[in-house]
């Protein structure tokens, strides 16, 4: 052992002063939020799948996970984009509608939007407000609705109106439950997924 | 001193605590068997995640200081290029097994490393031996017991040959023949291999025999750092420390205190039985 002031002796407990801290990001080598990304959109498909339709409507749950994968990763746009092309995959299978594809588009479309709004929220500090994750999760599930129901529309060669008076009421109600989602589940799968960060371990 | 860990005036704090670790200054010989002792909540895991780069660059926080590895600093180096230096198995040493097969899972780092199929499986089969498991590479991981489980985790650290090997609490969760046997292994491979090993440990008789350095931190700061027969009287010294001694040590400090003669670094109940005989302490004395 080195012949330091502590080799060998208890040392004396000194208030010695703090020397300025240098602060590092927590840098899991760019893997975890793949991790947490494919869990969460585990278990968004088996919840879209076993979710009743009540009154017409179903909570979108695969647009709530990549909802709080984005709040919680705060993912570069491109990265945003790959996770909403893969949320739209995943809806493919199991979608009831006239035309699946859509989803590809819709998705896209909303995961892009919950990444420029988190950014836009952060850049106003508001990134950490407790109602950002219920705002990005309703925004993204109505522009991702809009876009689905929109391309239906276009599709079935429905009038405007439908689209306007029949879909978007319904594509606002699914969003504010979603919102309700991505708002209650974002902070236990925060505390899940960060637990180890706050030194708890000690 | 040819120090393989090296540990400069280094402070740490996680994203959201106060202050861990303070002002640690340690130096880990090379080729020791040192052991960590301190309260709960000292800052011992937090030492060893530092020594293997995971404090703070993987976990993120505040720190200043530095902390080589031989002769290397950790700053901006990979956890995955320090695992080839360094190995650390971690008290929920489960949550490190990620493969389906024993054998998969040795040869998860090398393959990860890019080294050749034909060497991971030689090294794979090696390090399994190493650790009492030859031939198991086809066993799922359920088919392990716990303690087997432990020991692939141990050979996964072994088959990259770090020269340095952490373990966090080992044998916390073993029975005293589990613990004893575990540390017959370590200590097999640490004559065998010259491997250093740092050992945070709660149950310091389990490592009695084999121990050579010993390191006491308290609040975050290491108190006492030395060779064994240097530093255990100034442990016994300190009240805070002093339970955390095994009884044996324990009694020998209290010996000398009250004899005023100066006993051998007892490593077993016989030893302490036979010099207590020849130094005429009552025929009565048994190990």
């Amino acid at each position: 052992m080195s012949e330091n002031n502590n080799s060998g002796a208890v040392s004396e407990v000194k208030q010695e002063p703090v020397p300025a801290l240098t602060h590092v990001e927590a840098n899991q080598e760019g893997y975890r939020w793949v991790a947490i990304t494919a869990m969460l959109f585990a278990i968004g498909i088996i919840l879209h799948t076993v979710s009743p339709n009540v009154g017409g409507v179903t909570p979108n749950w695969t647009i709530a996970m990549y909802a709080i994968v984005i709040n919680l990763t705060r993912p570069p746009l491109k990265r945003a984009i790959g996770i909403g092309f893969v949320a739209g995959l995943t809806l493919i299978p199991s979608s009831k509608s006239a035309f699946p594809l859509g989803n590809i588009a819709s998705e896209l479309s909303g995961a892009t939007c919950c990444c420029l709004l988190v950014k836009a929220f952060v850049a106003c500090h508001m990134g950490d407000w407790r109602l950002t994750p219920f705002i990005t999760g309703f925004v993204s599930t109505f522009v991702s609705g809009s876009v689905f129901t929109f391309i239906l529309r276009t599709v079935l060669g429905l009038p405007l109106k439908v689209w306007i008076f029949a879909m978007l009421p319904v594509v606002a109600v699914v969003g504010v439950i979603n919102g309700l989602i991505t708002f209650g589940l974002f902070r236990p799968v925060k505390k899940l997924f960060y637990a180890q960060e706050g030194g708890e371990e000690e | 001193m040819n120090s393989v860990v090296s540990v400069s005036d280094f402070y740490f704090k996680y994203l959201r605590s106060e202050l861990v670790l303070k002002n640690i200054n340690l130096e880990i010989e090379k080729g020791s068997f040192t052991v960590i002792i301190g309260p709960s909540g000292a800052g011992k895991t937090t030492l060893c995640k530092a020594m293997t780069g995971i404090v703070p660059y993987y976990s993120g926080g505040d720190y200043a200081g530095d902390v080589k590895v031989l002769g290397e600093t950790t700053k901006g180096k990979k956890v995955s290029d320090l695992a080839m230096k360094v190995g650390l198995m971690l008290e929920d040493y489960e949550s490190q097994l990620v493969s389906l097969t024993a054998g998969e899972e040795v040869a998860f780092s090398l393959l990860n490393h890019g080294f050749p199929p034909e060497e991971a499986e030689e090294r794979t089969r090696l390090a399994l031996e190493d650790v009492g498991l030859p031939g198991r590479e086809s066993y799922q991981l359920d088919e392990l017991s716990g303690g087997q489980r432990q020991r692939l985790a141990l050979a996964s650290l072994l088959a990259v040959h770090p020269e340095i090997i952490v373990l966090d609490e080992p044998v916390s969760a073993m029975d005293p023949d589990g613990g004893e046997s575990l540390y017959k292994l370590l200590d097999k491979i640490h004559k065998e291999h010259g491997t250093t090993f740092i050992v945070v440990e709660h149950r310091v008789e389990f490592v009695l025999p084999y121990l050579t350095n010993l390191v006491a931190i308290k609040n975050g700061e290491v108190a006492v750092q030395g060779k064994c027969e240097e530093v255990v009287s100034r442990i016994y010294e300190d009240a805070e420390l002093r339970p955390l001694l095994p009884e044996l040590w324990q009694v020998k400090c209290s010996l000398e205190k009250k004899t005023g003669r100066t006993f051998k670094l007892w490593r077993s109940a016989d030893e302490a039985a036979k010099e207590l005989q020849s130094e005429g302490f009552g025929k009565g004395v048994r190990a």
